[in-house]
């Protein structure tokens, strides 16, 4: 019913004639809100690409990032300004939606601010500015929708080409060969089958461990913990045939919820106090062992402590290798990759509760150790994946940058479209749309003409921070999509305009779609404010 | 003359008094004022409390109540902004612009010495003239369904128009109205839940029939069930304790802390077998579930969901028919709430709980999607204003047209009223109708049109009888409303109109401030 309200618009050229409201000081307020969130955008814009340059965050704390992801560079910046801080919030939203592109977002966003503010100066009404941007995104994201390529989950190395896309702006990017195909490897061994377009990166967990280089980072099918194996009694760091169960009870002395205090009158009393909580532990550990089993992954408690030395003493003696200090959250991850259920108390410890491995073994690397268990019976739809790195910068570095890589391939599971990269889709947008522009009539049509060449920025700040002459290298990239070859992009690596396809530069469509829908969503929202209040 | 009052306390008189609670009304009413419409503005709300969160609404009553005021008339304006908000949920910008304009205008005339009396008896009668023009020009469809969903589908593009919503109006138009209908004239809305998940964009955002726990399911357990049977409780599913304090368990050996340690266990082991007698095979807890009691449940093949919120818990009650229990001994007397369906869905990168097929066929769940918390947040108040309006109407079906019209038909009545009216009641009567104008020159000016011209051709409109015309933001031109489809609740003018006018008349008859000492607080640091 809205639509003939929509169909008189183009009519509408009002006596717009003498009309005198004072708005100074509410155009004074948006044109310092657009102005202060260009500046985020600014900020961020020369990591943008291959060739992109990273931040180096010294935090409030004195901890020292350097990233090249920009939502991690906008979450450290602590902007003030209610606008800025909407920048902010766009780029964390990229990063749940797509994960990945969220610089990109930041300065479409940016650049789009940067066209509003030519066109509020000209007289333009800034509800209609925002309702041409609305017009102008779905007309994009149909755009795109038509350029992009379909990809199946089985063409892996299409879906490694777009994992590679991604890693390659980031530190890690001299690495992109070995982590792209973890990354689509990971990701394609959580997909269920039942359930093909949903991935839940929560079956991938990736566990950090200092030391080594990047290239020793491994995927490693079954489970891997950051911890060191209890043997300071002696008891086994390596079993074959692993029965193992995941137990959510103390093997310690007894305590009550009631506050409890044991009486002790005189010294025999004592004698067989020691020997009672002797027996209590033994017990306990007989009919661990009268299951077979012999790992023990042992949750945290904070209600007394897990195990005792006494307890961990037995366990040794049984033969029984214990990791202790599991946490709580992580017990739903362990059970489902295990195929086992978690034991709460002493009188369910049954054999059938147990998982199976066939190989449970403490490894050092670097400095540490850590846990692995391979070879895991019924293995459930997740995986682990071994970061390595030379220091905690790079090592912190790597997990985001696979973070990134994984939501890519996840992305391309829940919409099977890929696109070119390189700045070919903007430029492309920016052709088609300026073309639409042309068609249509009054305000609207230049408004979206300035979208149009707002997108331009994308391939300028490719270029730019390439070091290539950012105009020479658009002006190039425009004339060759005038020429129809909708996919030549800019190969920063050779420093000239190639069909970015047949280079393997490919991403997501929906990383694409994302950015553009929500930089328009945000910046529509930035011009619709006209005053900030202060509350409490 | 000695001292009436205490050392801090103030005392403002007469002129001073009734200068200042105008001063004060006027600058509430024109903070507001640029949200109305259309093509009204937004404002950002920072708070100067920790973290200094960022709001951004469009929201009249959002906006006022989070304000700092000082002045006893703003004060005012704001109350009567939150009792149209819990009164029928719209129109909360037009109440506060409408008060202030009313006593602008009564400004000017007590400048030219009329007696504020005066003045209110002449805005009564103005008030319940318009009241009566409207009444006689109110359209109700309540008989024909077709007709009256149309309308209802007009009200709520209306209202959505004038929010963040408004590009996808259609779409959460239709979500309001689906939703509304399934209430069958109930105004209560706790069955209505919406679910905000940041991601995806608005048009993503739907309508569930069912209920949507943001909870997990216990490890082990199963994931999916039919016909499910649910027990709802609120209970500690730790050991029952002795909760006399300074209780203390004093023994003289190991084994006997063991056994007591085993007692505990085999509370908990009764009131969880306890439990399962109820014949359930869904459990939700609003407390912790432990994972003792959450291994006996997957033992027993039943879903169990822990620290379920307060909310939920009791949505989650109403919603499948059952009650929530803290006692488990008598398993006949608990109410069990049942549902045709429990599974585990994915929104987002969230997991959530969805039970469907529900006892209570009114409930129902709406899922936000949106780019981020702010436009969530915001997505949230705009639909929950349509929600009540929407509701409202159910029960008031009487409807008008929108867009300044309602004002229109008002102001025309009320002036015809002023020409009839001897003395000098007529000059406030005739400042009712200038006031009421204001309205639609508000959603002109915040359009960026030029609102005298506008005004000047739409009163011109409404000389005729039966005009139906209104302004047309969107084309920026005098229009007819009826053809447009832009609608509006008669409950919601008629709020507006009553309550503006008493809070007008309230501030109006005020001629002393007195401002009491504050109480010293001492200084306990």
């Amino acid at each position: 019913m809205a639509s003939p309200a929509v169909q008189v618009a183009p009519r509408a050229v009002s006596s717009k004639t003498e009309s005198y409201v004072d708005n100074k000081r509410k155009d004074d307020i948006r044109m310092s809100n657009i102005t202060s969130a260009r500046s985020v955008a600014d900020a961020v814009r020369t990591s943008l690409g291959p060739k992109g340059m990273d931040k180096m965050i010294s935090t409030a704390s004195g901890e020292v990032i350097i990233t090249n992801d920009g939502a991690t560079i906008l979450n450290k910046m602590e902007v003030l300004q209610p606008a800025a801080k909407m920048l902010v919030e766009l780029s964390k939203s990229q990063d749940v939606v797509a994960g990945d592109g969220t610089t990109t977002v930041v300065v479409i966003a940016g650049a789009l601010l940067k066209q509003c503010q030519t066109l509020l100066h000209s007289g333009i009404h800034p509800t209609l500015v925002s309702d041409s941007l609305h017009k102008a995104s779905l007309k994009a994201v149909e755009i795109l929708a038509a350029m992009a390529v379909p990809v199946e989950l089985s063409d892996r190395d299409s879906l490694v080409k777009s994992a590679s896309t991604s890693l390659n702006s980031k530190v890690v990017s001299q690495y992109s060969s070995l982590l792209a195909p973890i990354a689509v490897d990971s990701v394609l061994s959580v997909v269920d089958p039942h359930k093909p377009d949903l991935v839940d990166l929560r079956d991938v967990k990736i566990v950090k461990k200092l030391g080594g280089t990047v290239d020793d980072t491994e995927l490693v099918k079954g489970l891997v913990f950051d911890k060191k194996v209890s043997h300071s009694a002696g008891g086994p760091t390596r079993v074959e045939n692993a029965k193992i169960a995941v137990i959510q009870f103390q093997i310690s002395p007894p305590k009550t919820d009631i506050e409890q205090s044991i009486v002790v009158s005189d010294y025999t009393q004592m004698d067989r106090i020691l020997k009672e909580e002797r027996n209590y532990i033994l017990s306990m550990i007989k009919k661990i062992k009268a299951t077979g089993c012999n790992v023990l992954l042992i949750q945290k408690s904070i209600l007394r402590d897990a195990v005792t030395d006494l307890s961990l003493h037995y366990l040794a003696k049984a033969k029984i290798l214990v990791v202790k200090d599991v946490e709580r959250d992580d017990i739903e991850f362990i059970t489902k990759t295990l195929n086992c259920l978690p034991i709460s108390n002493i009188e369910h410890f049954r054999a059938e509760k147990l998982g199976y491995a066939d190989l449970v073994e403490e490894v050092s690397i670097g400095d540490g150790k850590v846990v692995k268990i391979t070879g895991i019976k019924d293995v459930g739809r997740t995986t682990t994946v071994l970061v390595r790195g030379s220091n905690q910068l790079v090592l912190d570095e790597a997990e985001r940058s696979l973070h990134d890589a994984l939501c890519v391939v996840r992305c391309l599971v829940n919409k099977k479209f890929l696109i070119a990269g390189g700045g070919a889709p903007e430029i492309e947008l920016s052709r088609q749309l300026g073309a639409w522009a042309k068609v249509l009539q009054g305000m609207e049509s230049y408004c979206i003409r300035s979208f149009a060449e707002a997108l331009e920025v994308i391939p300028y700040t490719l270029a730019e921070n390439a070091g290539l002459n950012p105009i020479a290298i658009v002006t190039e990239l425009r004339n060759r999509h005038a020429q129809g070859e909708i996919n030549a992009g800019i190969n920063v690596r050779k420093g000239q305009i190639t069909n970015i396809l047949e280079e393997n530069v490919v991403q997501p469509l929906l990383v694409s779609t994302s950015a553009i829908t929500l930089a328009t969503e945000c910046v529509r929202m930035i011009l619709k404010i006209d005053d900030i209040v202060t509350v409490r | 003359v000695e001292r009436l009052f205490k050392d801090e306390a103030t005392e403002e008189k007469g002129e001073r008094a009734r200068m200042a609670s105008f001063v004060g009304a006027m600058a509430i009413a024109d903070l507001v004022k640029t949200t109305l419409g259309p093509k009204g503005m937004d404002k950002i709300l920072q708070s100067t409390g920790r973290g200094r969160s960022v709001t951004v609404t469009n929201d009249g009553a959002t906006i006022l109540k989070s304000l700092h005021i000082d002045n006893a008339a703003a004060k005012v304006l704001v109350e009567i902004s939150k009792v149209q908000d819990d009164e029928v949920g719209d129109g909360t910008t037009s109440v506060v612009v409408l008060a202030g304009e009313l006593l602008r205008e009564a400004e000017k005339l007590i400048a030219t010495k009329i007696h504020p009396m005066t003045i209110i008896s002449g805005y009564r009668m103005a008030a319940e003239c318009a009241r009566n023009a409207l009444l006689e020009r109110v359209m109700d469809n309540k008989e024909d369904a077709e007709k009256f969903r149309s309308d209802l589908m007009k009200i709520a593009k209306t209202t959505l128009s004038s929010k963040i919503l408004s590009q996808d109006k259609e779409h959460f138009a239709k979500l309001a109205v689906d939703a509304v209908m399934r209430l069958k004239g109930s105004t209560n809305l706790e069955s209505i839940q919406i679910i905000k998940k940041p991601g995806g964009s608005l048009m993503d955002s739907f309508l569930d029939e069912g209920f949507i726990l943001d909870k997990k399911i216990g490890v082990g357990q199963p994931k999916r069930i039919e016909n499910a049977n649910i027990l709802v409780a609120n209970t500690a599913m730790d050991t029952d304790k002795v909760k006399i304090y300074g209780a203390r368990v004093r023994v003289d050996s190991m084994s006997r802390v063991a056994e007591i340690e085993g007692a505990e266990k085999d509370k908990m082991r009764e009131k969880v077998q306890k439990i399962i007698a109820h014949g359930i095979n869904c459990f939700v807890n609003r407390q912790l579930i432990y994972n003792f009691p959450e291994e006996l449940f997957a033992d027993a093949g039943i879903l169990a969901i822990e620290h379920a919120d307060f909310d939920g818990i009791e949505r989650l009650a109403l919603v499948t028919g059952g009650e929530i229990a803290s006692t488990f001994d008598n398993p006949e007397s608990v109410k069990l709430g049942h549902c045709k369906l429990i599974e585990e869905i994915m929104i987002g990168e969230d997991k959530l709980i969805h039970f469907s097929g529900v006892e209570m066929g009114q409930a129902c769940t709406i899922v936000l999607r949106g780019a981020s918390f702010h436009v969530l947040d915001e997505a949230e108040r705009s639909l929950h204003d349509a929600l009540c309006v929407l509701s409202q109407t159910v029960n008031d079906s009487r409807v008008l047209l929108g867009g300044g019209w309602p004002e229109m038909v008002m102001a025309k009545a009320v002036d015809e009223l002023a020409r009839k009216t001897p003395g000098k009641k007529s000059h406030a009567i005739d400042a009712f109708s200038r006031a009421l104008l204001t309205i639609p020159t508000t959603i002109a000016d915040n359009a960026g049109l030029d609102s005298a011209e506008l005004i000047s051709q739409l009163r011109a409109e409404h000389h005729k009888e039966g005009s139906t015309a209104g302004i047309d933001v969107i084309s920026g031109s005098v229009g007819d409303m009826s053809e447009r489809g832009i609608c509006e609740a008669f409950k919601v003018k008629q709020a507006v109109l009553l309550s503006a006018t008493e809070a007008a008349e309230m501030i109006l008859r005020v001629d002393e401030i007195i401002t009491c000492a504050p109480r010293r607080r001492e200084d306990r640091m």
